[in-house]
């Protein structure tokens, strides 16, 4: 049998090793093995660039020659986790002493505010100076009251203003060019942090809460904005010129053939956004502008660590519950399922939790 | 009198030729059925005469008047309804009259009673009164298409334009669209073209048929010229048997197949 380039009897499997192989399957087994071991070669070459770069960014953050101090470390591991004997032998976790500082500073409940609400009988003088003289809504969470008021303040003074840029933003309101002033002034916002924006508002409000929640909103427009843009992207044709055609004004076209199409899809951005809004609460209270995170960072100064791992999980109980209650409503908006009451959504919390840990 | 005019209209997109010298005149009233293929032109003649495209050549009068851009009195229904699904069936009835009221009041629906209540009278005309304050997502898609139509009539229109408003819908839906439809336009005294692909409900409810064939206008006549060699010419050489009911007396009175669910 001689070798047969063209091997048109089909009889496929009919070769011995290297000898009978036709040259057209070695040159593209070939060609093959080449490809192959070129961009090995490459793969490895931007291996050995990425190790060369993090080893130049490891000598930058003085990782390379760390002041690294283990003993001490460890010891705040006992003051951040303390532990106790329970019942004279069993060692474990002291919870009592997070729970005695998140008490003692009134980080998750007020009992001075909440007690004007909760007593029995109900007074209806207190119960009116809780809604309307104290306004203690958010009061009555103490510190994780403050850090939510900043976050929601920021986010409802911010929505309206993003709602504005971003829908002017988009390329479909706003024809090119012009749309780039509404699209640049959110970029130049959230090129500045959130809690960059709060050092620039300490001169008009002072450090604290107030300038927190400015800052929060100056942030909100630039972040929300953009998710609005982003959102008038996808929209459909249809509606719109359906609108056109009914003779109605640009700004009616707008409104009745865009933003309704976009109407869940923001109330669901402006919920994430209100999650995120929190979350900085915590961070720009750090730099003093109260709240959780305030405590914390006072309590960090002390080093006192197991005031600190109180706070922290005050900060988990927190936001956790806020994204816990957005989550929800957000899944609600979205699915098309008659949408549950509010009472329903507090009431039925147990039982629905209740039926997905059993699932 | 003639209404509406047409003359001499080509619509190109780059290379394609989409129409091609059509010109007709319509007068007033009249319920006209532009047949053809997919691609003959016809969605391109209704967005031509909406409005909603400007011609590449040629000239669209309505009442006289050129139209350079879409107008109130001139309302349009689309194939694929384009109704806001977020809105119950009356917010989207309502907003069909927005181009009478002023931005902030048709947002609040602050519009004064009687613009509501011409809303109500629309979705009434096309069987969806009871229907009313449901989300416009949840209905099916021939009641969608109702709401289109209800859109349309609260704007106050002279001239209906449906782009194959029945084209996604059932066999059954289809006949109930369409005879809304054409109840809506006879008691209004509306001019009407709807852009149709299936001949027997063309026959069943037009008055006058233009018929497109790649962009060119191959046919306009009425009832009784709309024979089989028409319609071959008009879809080409296609198997047209069924397609086509001989006059048996229900097609010469389409009226009384309307609106009867």
């Amino acid at each position: 049998m001689t070798p047969d380039t063209t091997d048109s009897d089909g009889t496929a499997g009919a070769f011995d090793a290297d000898t009978d192989v036709p040259d057209r399957i070695a040159d593209q087994f070939e060609n093959i093995r080449r490809t192959r071991r070129r961009r090995a070669l490459g793969w490895l070459g931007l291996f050995a660039f990425l190790a060369f770069a993090t080893l130049q960014a490891f000598a930058a953050t003085e990782l390379l020659n760390p002041d690294a101090r283990l003993g001490t470390f460890t010891d705040s591991l006992t003051g951040f986790f303390p532990i106790t004997s329970y019942f004279g032998v069993v060692p474990f976790l002291d919870l009592g002493q997070y729970v005695a500082f998140i008490r003692q500073e009134n980080l998750l409940y007020d009992p001075e505010i909440g007690g004007l609400l909760f007593q029995f009988p109900p007074n209806p003088t207190d119960v009116y100076a809780f809604f309307f003289r104290e306004l203690g809504i958010f009061q009555i969470f103490g510190e994780a009251g403050i850090t939510l008021a900043m976050g929601f303040v920021g986010t409802v003074l911010g929505f309206p203003v993003a709602l504005v840029f971003g829908t002017l933003g988009s390329e479909r309101v706003t024809p090119f060019p012009f749309n780039f002033l509404f699209r640049g002034t959110m970029s130049f916002i959230r090129a500045v942090p959130a809690i960059i924006w709060t050092l620039i508002f300490i001169p008009f409000l002072g450090l604290g809460p107030s300038s927190a929640a400015i800052a929060i909103a100056f942030d909100t427009i630039g972040n929300l904005g953009r998710l609005f843009v982003d959102e008038l992207e996808e929209i459909e044709d249809g509606p719109i010129e359906a609108m056109e055609t009914t003779g109605a004004s640009k700004p009616q076209v707008v409104f009745f053939g865009m933003l309704s199409q976009v109407r869940t899809a923001f109330i669901a951005w402006t919920l994430y956004i209100f999650e995120i809004n929190v979350r900085i609460g915590v961070t720009v209270g750090v730099i003093g502008a109260g709240g959780l995170g305030y405590v914390l960072a006072s309590q960090q100064n002390l080093l006192r660590f197991t005031n600190m791992m109180a706070t922290l999980l005050a900060i988990f109980f927190l936001i956790i519950s806020v994204e816990l209650f957005s989550q929800r409503l957000r899944s609600r908006l979205r699915s098309d399922e008659v949408q549950m009451g509010i009472w329903e959504l507090i009431t039925g919390f147990p039982r629905r939790m209740a039926e997905s840990m059993l699932k | 009198m003639t209404y509406i005019e047409v003359d001499g209209l080509s619509k190109r997109f780059g290379d394609t030729v989409a129409l091609d010298d059509v010109s007709f005149a319509v007068p007033d009233g009249e319920f006209v059925i532009v047949l053809g293929v997919s691609g003959s032109g016809k969605s391109t003649l209704l967005r031509a005469l909406s409005g909603l495209l400007s011609p590449t050549d040629g000239e669209i009068a309505i009442a006289g008047e050129s139209m350079v851009g879409p107008r109130p009195e001139v309302a349009m229904i689309f194939q694929q309804h384009n109704i806001i699904g977020d809105m119950t069936a009356y917010s989207n009835s309502l907003s069909g009259g927005v181009h009478r009221s002023g931005f902030l009041s048709s947002v609040l629906q602050l519009q004064d009673d009687a613009e509501k209540h011409r809303a109500l009278d629309a979705l009434d005309t096309v069987g969806l009164l009871d229907e009313a304050e449901q989300k416009a997502r949840s209905m099916s898609g021939g009641q969608q298409q109702r709401i289109g139509i209800a859109r349309a009539l609260v704007q106050q229109p002279n001239v209906l334009l449906a782009d194959e408003p029945v084209a996604s819908l059932d066999p059954g839906s289809a006949q109930s669209v369409m005879g809304y439809l054409r109840t809506a336009s006879e008691d209004r005294g509306l001019t009407t073209f709807c852009s149709l692909h299936q001949v027997n409900i063309a026959r069943k409810f037009g008055h006058r048929f233009i018929g497109l064939r790649d962009g060119e206008k191959v046919f306009d006549g009425y009832r009784d010229d709309l024979t089989i060699e028409v319609i071959d010419d008009i879809y080409g050489d296609i198997d047209t048997e069924g397609m086509f009911v001989r006059d048996d007396g229900d097609a010469d009175a389409p009226t009384d197949e309307v609106a009867t669910s």
